[in-house]
Parts: C-alpha cells; structure tokens; sequence
C-alpha cells in the first residue's frame, strides 16, 4: 500500500476544490459564450444566397446573373430579384459587382456604350465604370459599384450582401 | 424614384438630374368590364415598378392617374398634370396604359403615349409574370434611351 496517507482534512479540501470548481466553469462557461458570440456569429454563412451559375462557366467577360431572395417590407414579404456582374479577374479571382449604379441608382450595363466598350455604363447620366467597378473620374459616378462577397458551394456561385468599396 | 417619402427625398437634393415622369393611365369602371380594368392597373403597376428600377435615376414615377372610364373631362385633367410637370424641371413625359382610348387622345398631348395591350396576369405562375414584364420592360428601354440621346 502507499505511504502515502491522505488525512481527512486534505481529502475534504480536494473535494470541495474540484466540486467549486465544476460550479465557477457551470457559471463562468455561459458568460464567455454570450461575451464571444459576435465572433462566433461572423462564421454564420446562412445570408449567402445561391445562384443559378455555374463557377466553371464564369470566364473573363462579365455576364449578367440573377438570384432570388426574400425581402421584408414592413408588413409584406415579397421575393426580390438581384442581380450581379460576375466574372474572373486577372488574377482568377471571381468578382461579383453590383449592377446598382453609385450615382442616383439606375441598372448599369456592360458594354452597351460604342466608345467605350470595355467598360460598364450606365444610360441614366452617361456614368461609367471600369471592368473592376472603379468609377470613371469626370463621369457623374463619384464611387466605385459595390462587391458582393462571393464563395463556392457544390459548384454553384453564392453571394453576399453587397458591400460598398472607397472612392476612386 | 417612386412617390414615396425617401425618394422624394432624394429627389428634392438631385432634381437637375431627373428630368423624365412616367406617369400610369388607370381606368375604373363597375360593368362588364370592371375586371379587365383592375388587370389593366396590375399589369401597368408591375411594367412601370421595373422600368422605374432600372431608370430610378433620371426616372419619376408618378402614382396612377385614376378616372372613371365614362368620365370626359380626364383629357383635360391629365391636361392640367402635364402642364404642371412641364413647368416644373421635367422635359419629358411618357404614359403608360393598357387603356386604347388614350392613342386617340395622344395628338392632344405633349408627353408620350405608351399604349401596351395587357396581359391577364391572374391566371400565371409568378416566375411567369416575371418572365413577361421583363420582356416588355426590355423591349422599352431603347425607346427611353433614343429620347434621351436626341439632346
């Protein structure tokens, strides 16, 4: 048997140790969640939304693709339609560009001005913007079109939220 | 921009650049004919939603202008609209309606008559309806756009 001899009062004080500390983590536990939660919630990818191209079938030039999403108004939920520009950039990259021109809000086009072919522009005010989505200085347009974040799923391309990008 | 308070909002700080309205033609009656009206005003409503997303920036889109379809004076009411709208900022006018009778009316008018024969929309799957507006809406835009080159 062991020398070692564990007295009454050391066995009482292990127990009550381990017992204390069981309840601190049982309390303590919740309270780290709910304080790291919004990096938990950052990994969320549940407002991406599908759409119906194919991430092999993006190529160099922009093509034009819509994706379907549920939006509230008040009292009415109604289904939208989005749009994006995808294509891949130089560097292989996909961009997806908001179609959503940054001076008053018209539908930009690619392409569709003579002189300017390799460039989106929007018909409203002559706005235009380059293939990246930097806006054209001396057009009206004072920022570049808003990206959505993108990401692949099962071979389907799905997007964000747009978001807006800094002034040319 | 639409008749909504945010839009006018918007409107009211960029008005140099919005220089067009469209304004709906609605006719209402209680006859026979009570239900081709009501699919006229649905099928204008969606038409003129899209067109105003694309051109939400140049574009003004006017709630409808209502008249009982019997009514004789709606010529000279929608008289009094233009010449309003003509004072104010706005170069170009367009009208858009299901309703023939205003293709008669139309060399009384200063603005542009846009007549599109509708299409019953109650009987169609939404991703049809969809479908159909787009189409018209696309066929449309040139002629916004030809307008506005002309200056």
């Amino acid at each position: 048997m062991s020398k070692h001899r564990v007295s009454r009062r050391q066995f009482l004080s292990y127990t009550l140790t381990g017992v204390g500390g069981f309840m601190a983590a049982g309390m303590l536990m919740p309270m780290v969640r709910f304080a790291v939660d919004p990096v938990l919630k950052g990994e969320d990818t549940g407002d991406f939304i599908a759409t119906p191209l194919k991430t092999t079938d993006i190529n160099t030039e922009p093509q034009k693709v819509n994706f379907k999403f549920k939006q509230k108004d008040a009292w009415y939920e109604s289904e939208e339609t989005g749009t994006a520009w995808v294509f891949k950039n130089e560097a292989g990259e996909i961009v997806a560009l908001s179609p959503v021109c940054k001076h008053l809000g018209c539908i930009v086009d690619w392409g569709t001005d003579k002189e300017h072919p390799e460039q989106f522009f929007c018909p409203c005010h002559y706005g235009r913007y380059e293939k990246d989505g930097t806006n054209v200085p001396g057009t009206p347009p004072l920022a570049p079109l808003d990206v959505y974040p993108t990401k692949e799923k099962d071979g389907f391309l799905y997007v964000g939220k747009a978001e807006p990008r800094k002034g040319a | 921009m639409r008749w909504v308070a945010a839009d006018v909002e918007m409107f009211q700080k960029a008005a140099e650049y919005v220089d067009t309205v469209i304004v709906p033609l609605l006719p209402v009656s209680f006859d026979a004919e009570m239900k081709q009206h009501a699919s006229m005003a649905e099928f204008t409503g969606l038409l003129t939603t899209q067109l105003e997303k694309q051109f939400r920036g140049r574009i003004f889109l006017f709630p409808g202008f209502v008249y009982m379809k019997d009514e004789v004076d709606s010529l000279i009411a929608l008289n009094h609209w233009e010449n309003t709208l003509l004072e104010k900022q706005f170069h170009h006018i367009f009208y858009v309606t299901s309703d023939s009778s205003w293709r008669q009316r139309e060399k009384d008018l200063k603005g542009n008559v846009l007549w599109i024969p509708s299409l019953s929309l109650d009987q169609m799957q939404d991703e049809q309806k969809r479908t159909i507006v787009e189409e018209q809406v696309k066929q449309l835009l040139p002629l916004f756009i030809e307008l506005w080159n002309e200056k």
